[in-house]
């Protein structure tokens, strides 16, 4: 196995397709339509795949969602009906009847909602259909950080001295003391950041662990929380993984999502930035080691936290398709859409592992509607312009269209903009001008935001960590636009105002009365 | 006549100065010339701006344009002659949601006395909770909405009394 990087010519751009093609012959799927549990830009990515492979596709959707287009693209569709959207999508039981009804043969989960709910997946299984991705089992195993943490350590592969809850805070204290201060405390249930603070020193502890413990509570209905060694200036380092549910398991190498803010990540990149080749070695092993002896089916991430001393500890194993695949497909060429529909029918992995390399380098922008100068703070409105960039080696995921409202009905995610390069360096300025020609227009969007973090030289010199938004917070500030950009914005501005129109195209008045005026 | 724009803060005046041969404007004292107007209306077009082609995209509405142009997005609003001069009003009266949303979590209750910073109200908004703090030191003397309660954007989910000295 090789994962030195290819040499620079090896990469040929107009190879980087928008989908990766995939020569090789296997047997067609046994599916002859798949339901997608969800919605947006995952549902219409999954559609796509679904399509090429000749299997029809069904949607749910929320009445909020009618005119959506994940909706418009699918053979069927099926309305769910619920308190809320995400009521409705959360409504497993209501969603494997749907499937039932209309003759699908297997779920797909997408992300989020239902993709990582043991008691979803068992449902799937238990009414005759496929459900796209692991087993009920490992889901419950992995999703339980405690126990997805033990079971990593058993399999030698390395997590942070950590504390464990006993339901005895005096107990749970002494033992912090012990492997030292600052502490992270994690909820054991948890995900996305939340229930999760940094403890300084001892007699920060207990409050922190109080408050997290209650806002574990109120997410996940599980006020476990346990406490890690937290490492300093981490990065955050994951590895796609295919288990073909035997103890077969490879790796499709790292991604590297450390610019993040809230604890969720905005830009995701592979391979990472500047890992050395025997430390990705190390760390893809590992990923494939715990993938293995999970007996691990479908596409799954091993997620690492990777300290400036090269150490790295298991986080958690995502147990889905993440946000961030198309990165890892466009520097490997490998559908992970297909290959989990592949994996689920029972056609095993892929490839073998010294058939999977990574060429070039690729990076993913997440565009959200928020104000990333006001704090990251949501923002609604609706979609009045759409522009899109165009070109080779681009892939904008998305379900947006013009006139579309934005509410606050779901997460702010709209798009996923995804750009290939040669190598970093290219990706980069490949992605700024792709960012640059990127309009949406009518809802307030971090793409601006996502061009200062791009060009940030700290950025583009790899020197990257989980804080790195709030450390360059002062240089990731806006710059005030220069006098001659600011005319061209008020010229456009202007031009745009029916009132300046009438003044430009207007007879003024004394010429028009000696007819000498002629436009 | 003069067209007051708005952009990041400061008030520009863009005054038509000729129509031919080519449109020429003075923006705040400065002398450009565009040669093609591009279209009307909101979508993608181009202009020449002093010899040079500058592509762009807008939408206008409710006296706010938005533009985008090299690789950024500006909002641009049209100073109404009627407003101007009118600063905006205090607001350290109200607490307005920054954006649409639900309550989770209610701290404060009407008659509560309350210090700069503390908090009132948890909402949250596609799942980010935000705390909406107390703008000043005083008295709340009401609290709008309770837990579950939905509200638009800049809706005033609590009120504070005035503070001594202010009419």
């Amino acid at each position: 196995m090789s994962h030195s990087a290819p040499p620079r010519d090896a990469f040929r751009l107009d190879a980087a397709l928008d989908v990766p093609s995939e020569p090789r012959t296997r047997a067609p799927v046994p599916f002859r339509r798949v339901l997608i549990a969800n919605r947006g830009e995952i549902a219409v990515r999954i559609q796509r795949t679904l399509r090429q492979m000749g299997i029809g596709t069904v949607a749910v959707f929320h009445r909020v969602d009618a005119d959506a287009p994940h909706v418009a693209g699918a053979d069927e569709s099926v309305e769910l009906v619920g308190d809320s959207a995400v009521a409705a999508h959360l409504d497993g039981a209501q969603i494997v009847a749907s499937a039932v009804a209309c003759g699908a043969d297997a779920i797909h989960p997408g992300y989020g909602f239902l993709s990582e709910n043991a008691g979803f997946a068992r449902q799937v299984a238990e009414a005759g259909l496929t459900f796209i991705g692991p087993d009920a089992d490992t889901i419950a195993l992995m999703g339980d950080k405690i126990s997805a943490r033990q079971f990593a350590e058993a399999h030698g592969v390395p997590v942070a001295p950590s504390v464990m809850p006993t339901g005895d805070l005096d107990a749970f204290a002494a033992e912090a003391e012990r492997i030292g201060f600052p502490l992270l405390i994690k909820a054991a249930a948890g995900g996305g950041g939340k229930g999760m603070s940094i403890v300084p020193d001892a007699g920060a502890l207990r409050e922190a662990a109080r408050i997290a413990s209650s806002e574990a509570q109120r997410y996940f209905g599980d006020g476990r929380v346990y406490a890690e060694v937290y490492v300093e200036r981490p990065r955050h380092i994951e590895v796609q993984v295919l288990g073909d549910g035997t103890g077969g398991a490879i790796h499709l190498f790292e991604r590297e999502c450390s610019v993040q803010r809230r604890f969720q990540k905005i830009i995701e990149e592979a391979p990472a930035a500047r890992l050395p080749v025997a430390l990705r070695d190390e760390i893809c092993a590992a990923a494939v080691r715990l993938a293995s002896a999970a007996r691990y089916k479908n596409a799954g991430t091993v997620e690492f936290i990777l300290g400036a001393d090269g150490r790295f500890f298991f986080l958690e194993m995502n147990t889905r398709l993440q946000v961030e695949h198309p990165v890892t497909e466009m520097i490997t060429g490998i559908d992970l859409v297909r290959a989990q529909l592949e994996i689920a029918a029972g056609q095993g992995l892929p490839a073998p592992q010294q058939e999977i390399v990574a060429h070039g380098h690729a990076v993913e922008c997440r565009i959200c509607a928020e104000a990333p100068d006001r704090g990251f703070l949501p923002a609604t409105g609706a979609v009045r312009h759409l522009g899109v960039p165009q070109g080779a080696a681009i892939r904008f995921e998305n379900a947006l269209r013009q006139g579309q409202k934005i509410t606050a009905d779901f997460d702010p995610m709209l798009a996923k903009l995804v750009v290939a390069g040669a190598d970093r360096g290219d990706a980069i300025d490949r992605t700024l001008s792709a960012l640059g020609e990127l309009a949406i227009l009518g809802v307030e969007t971090n793409v601006d935001y996502l061009a200062r973090v791009l060009d940030h030289p700290a950025f583009r010199a790899g020197d990257l960590h989980t804080a790195f938004v709030s450390e360059h917070a002062d240089s990731l500030a806006p710059r005030p636009l220069d006098a001659a950009a600011r005319d061209r914005a008020l010229i456009v501005a202007a031009l745009g105002q029916r009132i300046f129109q009438t003044l430009v195209t207007d007879v003024p008045e004394p010429h028009a009365s000696i007819g000498a005026w002629r436009n | 006549m003069t067209l007051k724009l708005k952009l990041e803060d400061g008030v520009h005046e863009v005054e038509i100065v000729a129509r031919r041969p080519h449109l020429t404007v003075r923006i705040d004292g400065r002398l450009h010339t565009i040669a093609d107007l591009g279209p009307a209306g909101d979508g993608s077009g181009a202009i020449t701006f002093d010899g040079a082609r500058l592509p762009f995209e807008r939408i206008a509405s409710t006296g706010t344009t938005l533009v985008r142009i090299d690789g950024r997005t500006v909002a641009v609003d049209v100073v109404d002659p009627f407003d101007e001069g009118a600063g905006p009003g205090s607001g350290r009266d109200e607490i307005l949601a920054p954006m649409p949303g639900a309550v989770v979590h209610v701290h404060k209750a009407a008659g509560d006395p309350v210090i700069r910073g503390e908090a009132v109200l948890t909402i949250e908004s596609m799942k980010l909770q935000t705390t909406l703090v107390a703008p000043r030191d005083g008295e709340l003397v009401a609290v709008l909405k309770g837990d579950g309660d939905t509200f638009e954007k800049d809706e005033v989910v609590a009120r504070l009394a005035p503070a001594e000295g202010d009419q």
